[in-house]
């Protein structure tokens, strides 16, 4: 089985010297990466910076990002899992049938040098993004990719970590781990929590219309999410807080306004490594905090029910 | 106020050896009397101090890492549903932080110490703790493997690194200095490990392992730090590693040191086939050298999950198992790993673990310097200690569940052999008077006036084991928090920090390096205080020294 190898930025940018980007774009969508952490800084171990690295690009289309790298591979659409099991299999020295490589848009000469580059890294590091996760395969993938850095260890160091995004999202899938043993998915309907991704999943309850209210706090589900689960939004009272009016607020019911976190509200966010950075405020807002708008709903809730409901936590 | 009216008291540190008397309770501390207030009446009950958890993982990324690895056990755990009075949660093996302290509180044990704290995550650990109720807690720094330290200490520079290690120790609002596999850690940033305690550290030319260990006894000795070195031994897990817990700890000969989870570290045999208990050479060198304590890390079988900051290990165990494996290393400081693990019966080599973690609790004479503890999780969760206090206890027990074994085992274990029993003080001191003489906290684990009034009251059972999982009142700062086994009422507990002392000048030093090897900035490297919950800075320097 695989499993997970990964670590800190901080790892990457003083040792890493093979970095590999697949199925992401961070010149536009992390644009402070490369010379943050993987690329041109000079670390305790590279320190040549950008002349200690390789960069190889795995996508299925030049963006960007193609013209920081070494090495561009461009994969046909839909053969992420192809190309990765192939990876695993030239790296055990196992048969592999050209014909059939050919078909993922990759020579198998190609295939070799990147294994024999995999191997013969020092720190090697696959950065994975939603090119990757959230096509054809989905988790498979993940799991793929994931496994494979976790074999190449019997070779040398080798890491993989996901391209999240999203501001904070990988610090809400921390704190609802610590609360409930579970990233993402959770349903509190029996009063303890329940994982089942695909059935308490966002998208998932609202297709189904399993939900009669919606609180939205620091997302646009309306501007990604799939038609069915808008129309759901839409139907049933949704109450949006946003620090701009988003596509959510706009189809909600109800709106308000919030302090911009890391801007004009404090905090703490986790890093996509989940290393947690204190936010301080720079600016005042004339509006409230994500935080103090929930503090006083639920005040208000307590309120009305006349009991002290939530002391210890929302239920749904 | 509250008063415990007749009760059987067991309390070690004044001697008291079931005597009946009334506990008094006033403002959160033991009184020797109180006026008035609500009265428990404890007759035909049993009076102890509250339970203290000198080493175990409970928040911050590793254990965080833990719970995100296996949502298979969260599915057939225990679920804690919300009541008025608690929150909602997950038990299991690595359970979530509330249920974490809902489950210690309703056991009995009222302070624990999170045992491996990384800086650059320890707003993380602290964000976690914060959310853990009911217990009194602290946590160690992972220090043994962090590169600053390492790198002043190949220039043998010991002024400078003492001000580092002091400037760190705050900066992660910590209680105490840990290290863990000394040097492999680092060496695992490469895929390497460290081959013995005198071979230098790959990458240093003077950095030993046996350098980092005395440096860092010292250092946590020169600081007056309340809890000395809390060290995770190299070669842990590995056969035949007695030999380097035994040169670990002739190094420490005249400074004191506690060495953690002992059971993973006393094993004899040159590999898997010939694996074997050595407990009786560790435990009879403990048993000479009172500098030492150590805890138990004891093994019970079942399923469970395996968190450590030994990188290289948790390697080796993946390999060995097949099973998933997470790793988490962390820049310039430390490592993680996770691997979910079963202790099986029938296996020679887990019920050699099984039956060594009992008999170093049974062979180290002075129960003041060992102490139970699981590792938890890894030898297996900590809310199975009652299993364990029973087979201390009951010699007929251990040789019932003995048979159970492969027969096999019997040649590589002394555990037949052993008629000790534990009494019940015996108990009270490995789990509460003893962690907490050697955490240096002495408001804790005893009944005496002014003693914090943490108090666990059981109904009287002739099955110790039935007896420690389900008390009958727990009393935590003097609030009435479990009654028949039932969380009633949930208050928030404190956080032990120190703050040695260190030149405010270190900084200037810090600084560049820190930028040049960091990806944070260094204004947001600290934990800054107010995050603490009800933080108590313990005085460095004038704790007791036994």
């Amino acid at each position: 089985m695989g499993g997970k190898p990964a670590c800190t930025l901080g790892e990457v940018k003083n040792r890493a010297d093979l970095i590999i980007y697949w199925g992401g774009n961070p010149a536009e969508c992390h644009p402070r990466h490369f010379t943050k952490y993987t690329l041109t800084p000079k670390g305790k171990f590279t320190p040549n910076g950008r002349k200690d690295r390789t960069m190889v690009l795995v996508d299925i289309r030049e963006t960007p990002s193609a013209r920081a790298a070494d090495i561009f591979l461009q994969i046909r659409p839909g053969r992420d899992f192809e190309v990765l099991t192939a990876l695993r299999a030239i790296i055990k020295d196992q048969p592999v049938d050209p014909e059939r490589v050919a078909q993922t848009g990759l020579t198998l000469d190609q295939l070799r040098d990147l294994a024999e580059r995999m191997k013969r890294a020092r720190f090697g590091v696959i950065f994975f993004g939603m090119g990757l996760t959230m096509t054809r395969g989905k988790y498979m993938n993940s799991s793929a990719v994931l496994t494979l850095a976790a074999e190449l260890n019997a070779f040398t160091k080798f890491i993989a970590m996901p391209m999240r995004g999203h501001g904070n999202v990988t610090g809400a899938d921390t704190v609802l781990r610590w609360t409930t043993g579970y990233p993402f998915g959770v349903c509190f309907n029996r009063g303890y929590p329940r994982y089942n991704p695909g059935e308490f999943s966002t998208i998932d309850l609202l297709v189904r219309g399993d939900v009669d209210a919606v609180l939205v706090v620091g997302a646009d589900p309306a501007a990604t999410m799939p038609q069915p689960a808008i129309e759901h939004l839409k139907r049933v009272p949704t109450i949006v807080l946003d620090p701009k009016v988003s596509t959510t607020m706009r189809i909600a019911r109800v709106g308000i306004l919030t302090a911009a976190t890391g801007i004009s509200a404090g905090g703490t966010v986790y890093r996509m490594d989940e290393v947690p950075i204190p936010l301080r405020p720079a600016l005042r807002s004339p509006y409230p905090t994500d935080e103090e708008v929930l503090r006083r709903i639920r005040q208000a809730l307590a309120g009305r029910t006349g009991g002290e409901t939530s002391s210890v936590g929302a239920d749904s | 106020m509250l008063r415990i009216k007749g009760g059987k008291v067991y309390d070690p540190v004044h001697g008291l050896d079931g005597v009946c008397r009334d506990v008094c309770v006033a403002d959160g501390r033991i009184v020797e009397d109180v006026p008035g207030g609500r009265v428990i009446d404890a007759t035909g009950m049993v009076v102890l101090p509250g339970g203290v958890d000198i080493h175990t993982h409970i928040a911050g990324a590793a254990i965080n890492f833990a719970r995100e690895m296996i949502p298979e056990d969260h599915r057939r755990a225990v679920a804690l549903a919300r009541t008025p009075a608690r929150r909602a949660g997950i038990g299991g093996v690595a359970p979530s932080t509330f249920a974490t302290g809902y489950m210690y509180a309703s056991m009995g044990w009222t302070t624990i110490f999170e045992a491996a704290v990384p800086v650059l995550t320890a707003k993380h650990t602290h964000e976690e703790l914060r959310d853990t109720p009911i217990v009194d807690k602290g946590c160690y720094l992972l220090i043994g493997n962090n590169e600053i330290v390492m790198d002043l200490l190949e220039a043998e520079d010991y002024e400078r690194v003492r001000h580092v290690v002091a400037w760190l120790v705050w900066a992660a609002k910590a209680y105490g200095l840990k290290a863990v596999n000394p040097g492999g850690v680092a060496a695992w940033k490469w895929g390497q490990n460290v081959q013995g305690l005198f071979e230098p550290v790959p990458g240093y030319q003077r950095v030993t392992p046996a350098r980092i260990i005395t440096a860092l006894a010292q250092i946590a000795e020169d600081l007056g730090l309340p809890h000395p070195l809390h060290l995770h031994c190299n070669q842990l897990g590995l056969p035949g590693n007695f030999a380097t817990t035994l040169e670990t700890m002739k190094l420490l000969e005249g400074r004191r040191a506690h060495l953690a989870h002992l059971q993973f570290h006393a094993y004899g045999g040159d590999d898997w086939s010939t694996f074997r208990s050595e407990a009786p050479r560790i435990a009879e060198y403990l048993n000479d050298h009172p500098n030492l304590t150590a805890d138990a890390g004891a093994v019970l079988f079942g399923d469970t999950v395996t968190v450590t900051a030994d990188g290289p290990w948790q390697y080796l165990l993946y390999q060995l198992t097949g099973h998933k494996w997470g790793n988490m290393d962390i820049e310039n400081e430390t490592g993680c790993g996770i691997v979910p693990y079963v202790y099986r019966e029938r296996s020679l080599v887990n019920a050699v673990q099984w039956a060594v973690g009992l008999e170093l609790l049974l062979l180290v004479q002075d129960p003041w310097r060992i102490f139970l503890t699981t590792d938890h999780p890894n030898g297996g969760a900590f809310w199975r200690y009652p299993e364990i206090i029973r087979l201390l206890m009951d010699a007929d027990y251990r040789r019932e569940r003995l048979k159970a074994l492969p027969s096999k085992v019997l040649k590589r274990i002394v555990l037949p052999d052993i008629d000790r029993e534990y009494t019940l003080s015996e108990i009270v001191v490995i789990t509460s008077a003893g962690p907490a003489r050697a955490l240096g906290l002495s408001q804790k684990g005893h009944l005496g006036a002014g003693a914090d009034a943490d108090i666990v009251i059981y109904d009287e059972d002739p099955d110790p084991g039935r007896m420690f999982a389900r008390p009958r009142y727990v009393i935590k700062a003097g609030e009435v928090v479990v009654e028949d086994g039932e969380i009633r009422k949930t208050v928030l507990g404190r956080e032990f920090v120190v703050r040695p002392a260190y030149d405010e000048g270190i900084e200037t030093f810090l600084r560049p390096l820190f930028e040049h090897y960091y990806t944070v900035s260094f204004a947001n490297y600290p934990v800054e205080l107010e995050r603490i919950h009800s933080a108590e800075v313990r005085p460095c320097g004038a704790g007791p020294r036994s």
